[in-house]
């Protein structure tokens, strides 16, 4: 067990240098000037003394490999330099942002699980029944549908027509709590949603899978109740590929969730990000982006030791 | 006479796992194998699982590399073979296996199944193509006019005997039968066997015949050899070899031979085959042997000599 | 074998479950590129006298916030979203398809490239890549193409390199290795077409979530470039007026939806027809046994009973026999073998007995009848679900032919052990772990208490297999049933559980009775008291088994043991021998032939075999089906 955690860290950490190396070298092979390109928004061009001061500030004036070693060196020391827009600390920026977007995607995801692999499991206990057809019917129509269409809509129908819900903002639960649940309702839901539908899926086919292997058999000529055999000899087996499922979709998720924050005004890291990203401030991006990779990463590598625990036999591997 | 096919001292490891943080550990499952297939003859492989019988047919027919190995194959040196050459060469070599589904594409007709061998040595083309193909499934007993059927509508019996067709096909002179029958009904299993044994007087083919079923391979060879993890312990005439073994090995395996005729007395071996990842030093099988001394330890006992027309690896004379 | 008119398989059909979605997305995709026969509007002329203008006859879906025709926006800017879907997934597809199938057929270097480049994309969330590469490069359909190229790349080449690498291990590829047919003719023509199926899944899957990316990015203004129109920008662009009108979000939000449901729909469809799973052949739910009730009456010393069982599975019209007629007595200290070849329907007997059948198998006639500890015979087709659960493990056990599947490899030997145990017989459970080391000791499981707390997968087959005899007998059952219990084991190690099984039938409690299965007749000969052949769904010869085996009276009993090898030790194939084969193969249980079903494999048989199906001949000890075996003769005399 030592080894495979070790041998698993070291991957990560491998990872995320090739990441990192991505992410900086990008702006390496970019066409032309970094400097002139990030500044040349809306079809005018800088002043070469907004040009210069900017080589300054991202370090672009030194050699390739010194900039790749500072900026290596600086990621890992959480110090992301400071936005060409407006000189801010990226990291600030980021820490006071992110634990927003996690919010969400806590919350939906929680949702999420609580609803779909119950769900998922009794579909695929009864495959081709009259609850299995239903379900499945419905989640292959949420599935299609997009988180931010999912986002308006809901706005639409619970702020708009019925009046329930805030159609979105931000308060700090400290400041008001009950507001701050009421708003976070609806970001939660839609993000949700989409996972839900993937839990379901998944874990329909992962019981329905188990169900047909020998050893299930072998339970129940041993005479335990059926309730037993589903217990230990499906669900059991059934949760790890679900688990990886959902590791490899939160990973997902932290992207996506840009849109649902953007359509419910939620100051998340997309507030940050879209603007960035309209101003070409490749400094932030390139430190969300990093971030959430490095968090990606993370959780995937709880998912595998997760794994492991379940099913000895992954450890060998 | 001069063989067909020679092979010296072949080796074979293959990585398995890890060790460490980067180390790979490496199994053995061949070691210093040695035969020789004379044309027109069947020698019969036998063994357990992990024997190394199966990778001994693939290494010889070049499907995998061996480590180290001195093959020649109708007087080609087969390691020092180029692509181009090697491919050549396959017209002479083919095999056969032992899974009836997996050995046939399930998108191809019986038709572009023995094309493809035709086209590839440029064999009978034009006119003369569906002549051969007509004669092909004669051969293996099938109707022609099975020609544009897919694998799904065949029985397992009849997808072997298209197998059969297809090495067939290249006119070889040599045919790997990698547990050919192992997989068939015993009724089905016979029709095959009597098929190969028809075919190899007819078309004087040699065959490298692998199987762990004794009787199947006493039948169908004329010499047999015996493997136990990766190392040969037996060699010499099917008869002899089976009703006379001489290696305590080649005793407990006929003696472990269910049999419908008389209750054999049983040679019982302690344990289980030891893991090829750690094999037991000097000789491998003395830690299930009954008659084994403290000297089988030592070192790893050569094949000698052991009467007509046969060796064994096993210091020992005084027993069976 | 009927025979198949070769035309039939010169075209392959489309499945009938492909129609609807083919028809649906066909015309999703056609529709929005045949926009001009539609509308003559033009999508991105302004008309800011008539903002937000409802449905009229010029504009069928109203006008936008700048006046502009909706339905040549919905029309158009579907076309735009098609485009760089289909655009960039076919690019990604072409790319990916090809590093995956580099990387499994020659390995090495390739196969490192393949699987970490992957890695390393799928490390960034889609939207954030696209996100970073639009910083870089602007927004613009260009980009979209080439950034979702990129994403999307790896996902194909993962599935072409793990599917390519599945298939590059079966037999045919090797064969065609064997041929000496060139690799690139390996590559393209044998190993592609085998794995388009999942990589045409993975290409719809990819369409729809390239859709919903586009649509995304136009929709935060970072996508398709204004005044093109897009369904993401008609969304963005409409939400500011959703409450004076709802049709403006409503409209591009549907044809997103549906686009993307019907690429979705086509590719669960797809993926269902060509890796059809079964639903309902979930091994833990059994069909009920049911009763002839001619059961009891059976005498003191029979463990259980099989009378005249038949099993079908039900189909639409007729349903098929699997099993026509099977009658079995199992004696109490007595083992005996059912002997027949795959497909003959002995495992299915032998799982009716034990109320394990499959789901899809029903049982039409007979009745299963078993003596519980207590001495009463007990009717298994009147028992509860709940008492069939009691009778199973306790009364009767059974062990299967695959040990390396039989035992489930998440939970430890012992705690399997336990479990059985503790379905019975309540007790402390360090009482049920004395008593499983216990078990495994007797078995022949050395370091036992090792053992116990290992799993699965540390052991060979032939000590798992141990280890599940050791499980049967864990609440001592008066009937074990083994189900090829030895033909996945070396021989060697077959030796060492018959002689196991053989001394635990003496040794263990009361004595234990055995129902063997075995397509070994060898085998059989060792263990059996009794035996019964079975063929194409019938018991053809009973007896005891010395009888059976030295002189049978059934033409298929006696083919069998001739076409064995081992029976003709003074035969050699080089000496010009030859086995006596019976010629065919036995016929598929709804194409039985009239009559005898052996009749047209029997060197034997007589036009009058072709009449009815024999029944079985004989006395008490030795039955046999056939008109023309001893039994038969003597009782027309």
């Amino acid at each position: 067990m030592g080894g495979f955690l070790l041998r698993r860290v070291a991957g990560a950490a491998v990872m995320l240098f090739v990441v990192g190396s991505i992410v900086f070298s990008l702006l390496a092979v970019v066409p032309g000037d970094p400097a002139e390109l990030l500044l040349s928004t809306g079809g005018g061009s800088a002043t070469p003394e907004a040009i210069a001061n900017l080589r300054a500030t991202m370090g672009l004036d030194q050699p390739v490999m010194q900039q790749y070693a500072a900026f290596l060196l600086n990621s890992v020391r959480f110090d992301f330099g400071t936005s060409i827009i407006d000189g801010s600390s990226i990291a600030d920026n980021i820490a006071l942002r992110l634990p927003r977007t996690l919010e969400i995607i806590a919350a939906g995801a929680l949702l999420a699980l609580l609803v779909a692999i119950p769900a998922g499991t009794a579909a695929g206990l009864r495959a081709g029944g009259r609850f299995d057809i239903t379900a499945s019917a419905v989640n292959a129509l949420l599935t299609s549908v997009p988180g931010f269409v999912v986002g308006t809509l809901f706005i639409y129908l619970f702020a708009q027509v019925l009046g329930w819900l805030p159609a979105g903002g931000y308060v700090a639960f400290a400041q008001d709590p009950v507001q701050h649940l009421r708003m976070l309702i609806l970001p939660a839901v839609t993000v949700g949603l989409h996972l839900a539908t993937i839990i379901f899926r998944m874990t329909r086919a992962s019981v329905l899978e188990m169900r047909g292997h020998d050893w299930v058999r072998t339970a129940t000529a041993k005479g335990l109740s059926r309730r037993l055999v589903i217990r230990r000899h499906v669900l059991k087996n059934a949760l790890g590929p679900v688990i990886t499922v959902v590791g490899m979709q939160l990973g997902i998720l932290l992207g996506s969730t840009v849109l649902v924050e953007f359509v419910y005004n939620w100051p998340g890291l997309s507030g940050l990000l879209v603007t960035a990203v309209e101003q070409r401030d490749y400094p932030t991006v390139r430190a969300v982006i990093l971030v959430v990779a490095a968090i990606f990463i993370a959780i995937n590598l709880v998912i595998d030791v997760l794994y492991s625990l379940l099913d000895p036999r992954i450890r060998l591997q | 006479m001069t063989a067909i096919l020679e092979v010296r001292d072949l080796n074979k490891h293959y990585p398995v796992g890890r060790k460490g943080l980067f180390g790979k550990r490496m199994m053995q499952v061949l070691r210093d194998v040695s035969l020789t297939v004379h044309p027109g003859e069947v020698l019969g492989l036998v063994g357990e699982s992990g024997s190394g019988k199966s990778t001994i047919g693939k290494a010889v027919l070049r499907l995998i590399d061996s480590d180290s190995a001195a093959m020649t194959f109708g007087g080609h040196d087969l390691t020092a073979l180029g692509p181009e050459d090697l491919r050549r060469l396959r017209k002479d070599m083919q095999i056969i296996f032992q899974d009836p589904y997996a050995s046939l594409d399930p998108r191809k007709t019986i038709r572009a199944v023995l094309s493809e061998a035709l086209d590839t040595h440029r064999l009978h083309t034009g006119a003369a193509r569906e002549g051969r193909l007509t004669e092909l499934l004669d051969m293996v007993g099938l109707n022609p006019a099975f020609l544009d059927r897919r694998p799904h509508e065949f029985s397992g019996g009849q997808r072997q005997r298209i197998g059969i067709a297809r090495a067939l096909a290249v006119e070889p002179k040599f045919i790997v039968c990698d547990e050919a029958v192992s997989a068939l009904d015993v009724s089905i299993q016979a029709q095959v066997l009597n098929l190969l044994a028809d075919l190899r007087v007819s078309h004087g083919i040699s065959l490298l015949f692998i199987s762990h079923d004794l009787s199947v391979v006493r039948f169908i060879s004329d010499r047999v050899m015996v493997l136990y993890l990766g190392r040969v312990m037996e060699v010499g005439p099917a008869d002899a070899v089976h009703f006379h073994p001489q290696h305590p090995y080649t005793a407990a395996l006929v003696s472990a031979e269910p049999s419908l005729k008389h209750a054999p007395h049983r040679i019982r071996l302690e344990g289980e085959i030891p893991s090829p990842l750690s094999p037991p030093s000097g000789c491998v099988f003395r830690s299930r042997c009954p008659y084994a001394l403290p000297a089988c330890a030592d070192s790893v006992p050569p094949l000698r000599p052991a009467g007509d027309n046969r060796l064994k690896a096993c210091i020992r004379d005084d027993i069976l | 074998m009927t025979a198949i008119p070769a035309s039939r398989f010169r075209a392959p059909a489309i499945p009938r479950r492909m129609i609807l979605p083919g028809v649906l997305l066909a015309a999703l995709i056609v529709i929005p590129f045949a926009a001009p026969l539609i509308t003559e509007a033009n999508p991105i002329q302004i008309s800011v006298r008539e903002r937000l203008a409802p449905p009229s006859w010029e504009h069928w879906l109203g006008q936008d916030e700048f006046g502009r025709d909706r339905l040549a926006r919905v029309l158009h800017g579907g076309q735009v979203s098609l485009m760089v879907a289909f655009l960039s997934t076919t690019l990604a597809c072409l790319v990916g398809t090809l590093f995956g199938l580099i990387g499994a057929y020659f390995r090495g270097p390739f196969q490192f490239l393949t699987t970490r480049l992957s890695d390393v994309v799928l490390c960034f969330p889609p939207i954030l890549l696209a996100l970073l590469v639009v910083t870089l490069f602007g927004p613009g359909t260009v980009t979209l193409v080439a950034v979702l190229s990129i994403l999307y790349f790896p996902a194909f080449s993962r599935i072409a390199f793990s599917e390519a690498l599945r298939v590059s291990a079966l037999d045919f590829v090797e064969a065609s290795r064997a041929l000496g047919t060139p690799s690139r003719r390996i590559v393209f023509g044998t190993i592609l077409p085998n794995i388009a199926g999942p990589v045409s899944v993975q290409y719809s899957l990819t369409a729809a979530a390239a859709i919903t990316i586009e649509s995304g990015l136009s929709f935060l203004g970072l996508g398709v470039v204004p005044p093109a129109p897009s369904w993401g920008q008609m969304i963005r662009g409409a939400r500011q007026f959703m409450n004076q009108d709802p049709l403006g979000i409503l409209i591009p939000c549907v044809a997103l939806t549906l686009t993307i449901y019907a690429i979705n729909f086509f590719c669960d469809r797809l993926r269902d027809t060509l890796d059809p799973k079964g639903n309902g052949g979930g091994k833990d739910t059994t069909s009920q046994p049911t009763s002839d009730g001619q059961g009891g009456g059976a005498a003191g010393d029979v463990v259980a009973e099989v009378r005249n069982l038949r099993l079908d599975i039900p189909r639409p019209g007729q349903p098929v026999p699997v099993i026509e007629d099977v009658s079995l007595t199992l004696r109490a200290n007595q083992c005996t073998a059912l002997v027949g070849e795959s497909g003959s329907g002995k495992s299915l007997s032998a799982l009716a007995l034990m109320g394990l059948l499959p789901g899809a198998i029903r049982q039409s006639a007979g009745t299963l009848t078993l003596r519980r500890k207590s001495g009463e015979m007990v009717d298994m087709g009147r028992l509860t679900p709940k008492q069939l659960e009691d009778v199973r493990g306790n009364d009767v056990a059974m062990i299967f032919q695959e040990p390396m599947t039989s035992l489930n490899p998440v939970h430890k030997v012992g705690a399997q052990m336990v479990e059985a145990i503790l379905a019975h017989r309540p007790m402390p459970k360090a009482e049920a772990r004395a008593q499983a080391i216990r078990l495994l000791t007797l078995v022949g499981i050395n370091e036992a208490e090792r053992r116990f707390n290992g799993y699965p997968h540390e052991m060979s087959g032939g000590m798992r297999q141990r280890v599940m005899i050791a499980m049967a007998l864990t609440c001592e059952p008066r009937l074990l049933i083994a189900d090829e219990p030895t033909t996945a084991l070396d021989v060697t190690i077959q030796a060492e559980i018959i002689e196991l099984l053989q001394k635990l039938r003496t040794d263990y409690a009361d004595g234990l009775s055995l129902l063997f299965i075995s397509h070994n007749l060898g085998v059989v000969a060792e263990i059996a008291d009794r035996v019964a052949v079975m063929y194409s769904g019938q018991v053809v010869e009973e007896g005891p088994a010395k009888q059976i085996l030295t002189d049978p009276h059934h033409p298929y009993t006696r083919a069998l043991l001739e076409s064995m090898p081992s029976s003709h030790e003074e035969a050699h194939s080089t000496r010009g021998d030859r086995l006596q084969a019976v010629e065919g193969t036995p016929p598929l249980p709804g194409r039985r032939p009239s009559g005898c079903t052996f009749r047209d494999r029997c060197p034997i048989a007589l036009a009058s075999c072709a009449l009815d199906r024999p029944p079985l001949f004989g006395g008490s000890d030795r039955h046999v089906r056939c008109f023309r075996a001893p039994e038969a003769t003597q009782e027309a005399a």
